[in-house]
């Protein structure tokens, strides 16, 4: 697992996970993750475009970013989100209950609709 | 292998290669979908094994056992750790967005299910390949010549 924490002019936060988040990985992420949220953004998107693969541990560990961002009153917003991410998300109801939180899965191989950014 | 989470991606390595031995036609959504299941609920089982049953430790010995015929896969974990029984555990409460407790409700989602608590604990994860939809089926060749 690989991430990048960039901060736009606007002091939005963009937090892109590449690879496999889980139980092993998901340790590396914590410490930049309190750095982020020490810095209380009014927006963090999550770009999980290249997430291959997440476990209940990686699920936890943005269900805890999604939470304590909101507690400060920030917005959350997770992109990208397919494959077997996208299966775990949707088995978890977690595009349902992560209410405030704009899930963006990629528009279907075929599909012509447009999709939203 | 050692009961650590380093073993688990090995451990998934040969989830996933064995999921191809259980069709003719390793490919398709229907397929992908298969082992994504199989690979997802294996690797919970895995992580619960290493962090509650061997809590602690970094000595503790799981063995799998993975036996694929056409259409299904059972795969057993046995491990000397704590004995917990997964089949008495309520699923997690959805709508107060826990932080932990998904993985024995993706396991469960994914897979059937069976523990035999003693010395081994024996946790038995089995799952069918469902029937392949007519239009995932391999097209017909072109007309001979």
């Amino acid at each position: 697992m690989t991430f990048t924490i960039s901060t736009a002019e606007d002091g939005s936060e963009r937090l892109a996970i590449e690879g496999e988040l889980d139980a092993v990985s998901v340790s590396d992420l914590r410490t930049d993750l309190e750095k982020l949220l020490a810095r209380q953004p009014a927006r963090i998107e999550v770009d999980l475009s290249r997430l291959r693969m997440v476990d209940s541990s990686g699920v936890g560990a943005l269900v805890s970013l999604y939470k304590r961002a909101r507690a400060q009153g920030g917005s959350v917003v997770l992109t990208g989100l397919r494959d077997q991410p996208l299966a775990i998300f949707r088995l978890l109801r977690l595009d349902r209950v992560m209410v405030g939180a704009e899930i963006v899965a990629p528009a279907p191989a075929g599909s012509t609709s447009t999709s939203k950014h | 292998m050692t009961g650590t989470l380093d073993h688990r991606d090995v451990t998934l390595r040969a989830v996933s290669a064995a999921c191809k031995l259980v069709t003719r036609r390793p490919q398709g959504p229907t397929w992908n979908e298969f082992r994504m299941q199989v690979v997802s609920a294996v690797g919970e089982a895995f992580n619960n094994i290493v962090l509650h049953g061997y809590e602690g430790r970094g000595d503790g010995e799981i063995e799998i056992e993975i036996r694929a015929t056409l259409d299904r896969i059972t795969i057993a974990m046995r491990d000397y750790g704590s004995s917990f029984d997964p089949t008495t555990v309520p699923p997690p409460d959805f709508d107060s967005l826990p932080e932990s407790g998904w993985g024995l409700f993706i396991i469960k989602a994914f897979m059937d299910i069976s523990y035999t608590p003693g010395r081994p604990n024996v946790l038995t994860l089995s799952k069918t390949l469902p029937s392949e939809p007519a239009d995932e089926a391999p097209k017909a060749e072109g007309t001979p010549r």
